[in-house]
């Protein structure tokens, strides 16, 4: 079985390169990108992470910008949002509520509980590729 | 404000004061003195006027009467006078000489002048040398020496004369009127006297009638005069009279008069023109007389009644102006420390939000990293400070974990909450809350009682955050009190749109000095054994609260214990401020 694809999305760039490292380290095969664009770029480039893990508040175009970009080109991928601030998912408008997050976790977060919202989230995904949505 | 002038400000300047400085029983205190004291001087001030007015038109009325009386009398006897003068002299210029100093002649004259004027006692004709030629009436006088008599010395010298009351030859009190004549045939001047009764005068005087308080009489004109009629306080004429008479002879002089029982009498003295007389008019009850006791007893008792009436009125309205003012005072002060707490929560809470959310993302780092050293670790083989390294990273893992209790605790309180209402009992509710802590509380010793009102209405709020609030309170009084105490849960209807519920615990109770600080941020007593406090969960009830629309306050005695009194709105806006909340907290 191949190793689940996972790219962090922050721009605390310590922060996305350690975190990718533990993911490693725990048999996930996990990109860092330090900024939205980077992360799209990459993603168009057929490079179709499982789970991307999306920091929510970043300069220029931020986390729910880019889930909307990433539903929009891949309704499978799944995306964990990550947050430090304590507001939650501003879903403002009926056209976020349509590209909603796999879940949303709060930072600092425990690796074993991100590991496991990863596995459920590949679940999800697997379920939907088998059901043949997506590209 | 309106402008008031300055010296209204300088007599309340207590009260300005209050808009620079707190609220003072002392300050109240002489606001008070001072309102009450301008009030009375406002009205005491115009009721002593009145008074004062009052008393002198009275004064001066009964001076009026007086003049009038004593003008009244004294034209009265001078019209007397006049008219017997007139009668006299008009006898004497009808007959000669030598018929009036004919016995029978003089006898007629005598008969029809006494049927007319009763008080005429006897007539008689004196020669210049002053001796009495002829002589008419009850007494033997014919031959009499009159030389050195005032009534012939008188009326030689200035033709008519009214000779002062005196006994004379009659041993009756009388006086005389002396006409004195020219004899042509002697070329001599006769005198014609008239002797008058002293009783005619008390018959005039008693007609006049100047009232029963008064008395009126007719004195002499000299250094120590006698009476010359009849006077109720002196007594019969020839009596004398105690006093001098004024020196000036023109009008009527007013003056007052210590009278024989000490009471002050008023006094009015006319001289009578032609006579050696002086009116006196004595009006008694002046001070004390039955009139001016009852003007006095009146304006005493209105003057009384008035003051009493007003103090008391007085003092009522200050107090209870004062009071108001206070009350109104203080529930201003009230209100705005309790708006300038919730401001400096809210404002302490958005505060401690933006550096939770700061914080946090270099909290993730180190978490990050540390747990990153933990795998290299685990997955890496034995070195000399492995099991060193790993104790000591974790301890920084547990450092991060407890600061990330703390952030996630700040964010939770600052961030968009999705307030769900629904229909709760809270009854029901509080039982709910205590199976939570039952354990807590069986293995504290703690006896948690229930006093839940009967009926209560069913309210409109968000479970899960009345959960949270009550949860903190019963936990916080559990807290407090440690090992074996009891906590009390009491609800009730406040009225009619609130609940009230109380939280009451036995513990240590809190002090004076730390009560007004308990719903701030970060503060916490609970520093010492295995619960740490964040400080942060009656700040976060306090800001639960204040979002359902509720209230929370707190009362304490160390010692004692502490209650804290939580009131509920039956029903709410709470929509509105949700939306209120909602939109202060999108966009970030």
């Amino acid at each position: 079985m191949s190793k689940v694809k996972v790219l962090v999305v922050d721009d605390e760039i310590e922060f996305a390169t350690t975190l990718a490292e533990r993911l490693n380290i725990r048999g996930f095969e996990t990109t860092a990108c330090f900024c939205t664009e980077d992360a799209l770029a990459l993603i168009h480039a057929k490079n179709i992470p499982d789970v991307v893990l999306l920091d929510l508040k970043m300069p220029r175009m931020d986390g729910m910008e880019t889930l909307e970009e990433i539903k929009k080109y891949n309704p499978t991928i799944e995306v964990i949002m990550l947050t430090g601030h304590g507001g939650g998912i501003p879903l403002v408008g009926a056209d976020r509520k349509k590209f909603s997050p796999f879940d949303c976790i709060m930072k600092p977060a425990d690796i074993n509980e991100l590991t496991l919202k990863i596995n459920q989230a590949m679940a999800k995904r697997q379920a939907s590729l088998n059901k043949g949505e997506g590209t | 404000m309106i402008n008031k002038p300055g010296w209204i400000k300088r007599i309340f300047s207590g009260v300005e004061d209050y808009h620079r400085t707190m609220t003072s029983p002392e300050r109240y205190r002489r606001f008070r003195r001072t309102l009450t004291l301008v009030m009375i001087a406002t009205f005491l001030i115009p009721l002593i006027l009145t008074t004062m007015l009052s008393y002198y038109t009275y004064r001066s009325q009964m001076l009026n009467n007086l003049r009038w009386n004593a003008e009244s009398a004294t034209k009265t006897i001078e019209a007397f006078l006049s008219e017997l003068q007139t009668v006299l002299a008009y006898t004497v210029n009808e007959h000669t000489y030598k018929e009036l100093i004919d016995q029978d002649n003089l006898n007629k004259v005598y008969h029809r002048l006494k049927s007319h004027y009763p008080g005429v006692v006897d007539l008689g004709i004196i020669d210049h040398k002053g001796i009495q030629r002829a002589y008419a009436g009850p007494y033997e006088l014919l031959g009499k020496d009159y030389s050195d008599r005032e009534c012939f010395t008188g009326a030689t010298a200035s033709k008519i004369f009214i000779g002062i009351v005196e006994m004379g030859y009659r041993k009756v009190p009388h006086f005389a009127i002396a006409i004195s004549f020219f004899n042509q045939d002697a070329g001599q001047n006769w005198v014609f006297r008239s002797s008058i009764d002293a009783t005619t005068l008390d018959k005039y005087i008693d007609k006049i009638g100047a009232g029963p308080t008064s008395d009126i009489f007719l004195v002499s004109r000299k250094v120590k005069p006698l009476l010359q009629s009849t006077s109720q306080q002196y007594g019969p004429p020839l009596s004398p009279y105690p006093f001098e008479l004024p020196h000036n002879s023109l009008g009527i002089t007013i003056s007052e008069e210590r009278g024989v029982w000490d009471y002050v009498v008023l006094k009015a003295v006319s001289y009578i023109e032609g006579t050696p007389w002086a009116l006196v008019l004595l009006k008694h009850g002046y001070l004390y007389g039955k009139d001016w006791s009852f003007f006095k007893a009146r304006l005493f008792f209105i003057v009384m009644i008035s003051t009493v009436l007003a103090l008391l009125v007085i003092l009522q309205i200050t107090k209870l102006f004062v009071g108001r003012i206070r009350e109104a005072d203080e529930k201003r002060e009230s209100m705005m420390a309790e708006i300038e707490h919730t401001s400096k929560l809210a404002s302490i809470g958005r505060l401690a939000a933006g550096i939770a959310h700061e914080i946090n993302n270099p909290l993730a780092i180190i978490s990050a990293k540390t747990g990153l050293i933990m795998d290299l670790l685990e997955f890496s083989e034995d070195f000399k400070y492995k099991k060193k390294i790993g104790s000591e990273i974790n301890g920084t893992s547990n450092a991060v974990e407890r600061c990330k209790v703390i952030t996630h605790r700040l964010l939770g309180f600052a961030r968009r909450m999705d307030v769900s209402l629904e229909s709760i009992d809270i009854n029901s509710l509080m039982r709910e809350v205590l199976s939570f802590l039952d354990q807590e509380a069986l293995y504290r010793g703690i006896h948690v009682d229930l006093d839940l009102g009967d009926s209560l209405p069913i309210i409109e709020s968000d479970r899960g955050q009345l959960q949270q609030i009550f949860l903190n309170l019963v936990n916080n009084a559990i807290d407090a009190i440690g090992k074996d105490g009891k906590v009390i849960i009491k609800t009730r209807q406040r009225d009619q749109s609130s609940l009230q519920i109380d939280v009451m615990d036995n513990g240590k109770g809190i002090s004076q000095d730390i009560i007004s600080h308990i719903f701030e941020p970060f503060f916490t007593t609970k520093d010492s054994g295995e619960k740490k406090g964040t400080g942060l969960g009656l700040f976060i009830t306090y800001g639960i609260i204040k979002k359902l629309g509720g209230h929370i306050s707190v009362r304490s005695t160390v010692g004692v214990g502490t209650t804290f009194t939580v009131i509920l709105p039956i029903k709410t806006n709470l929509s509105r401020r949700v939306h209120d909340v909602e939109s202060k907290s999108t966009g970030s």
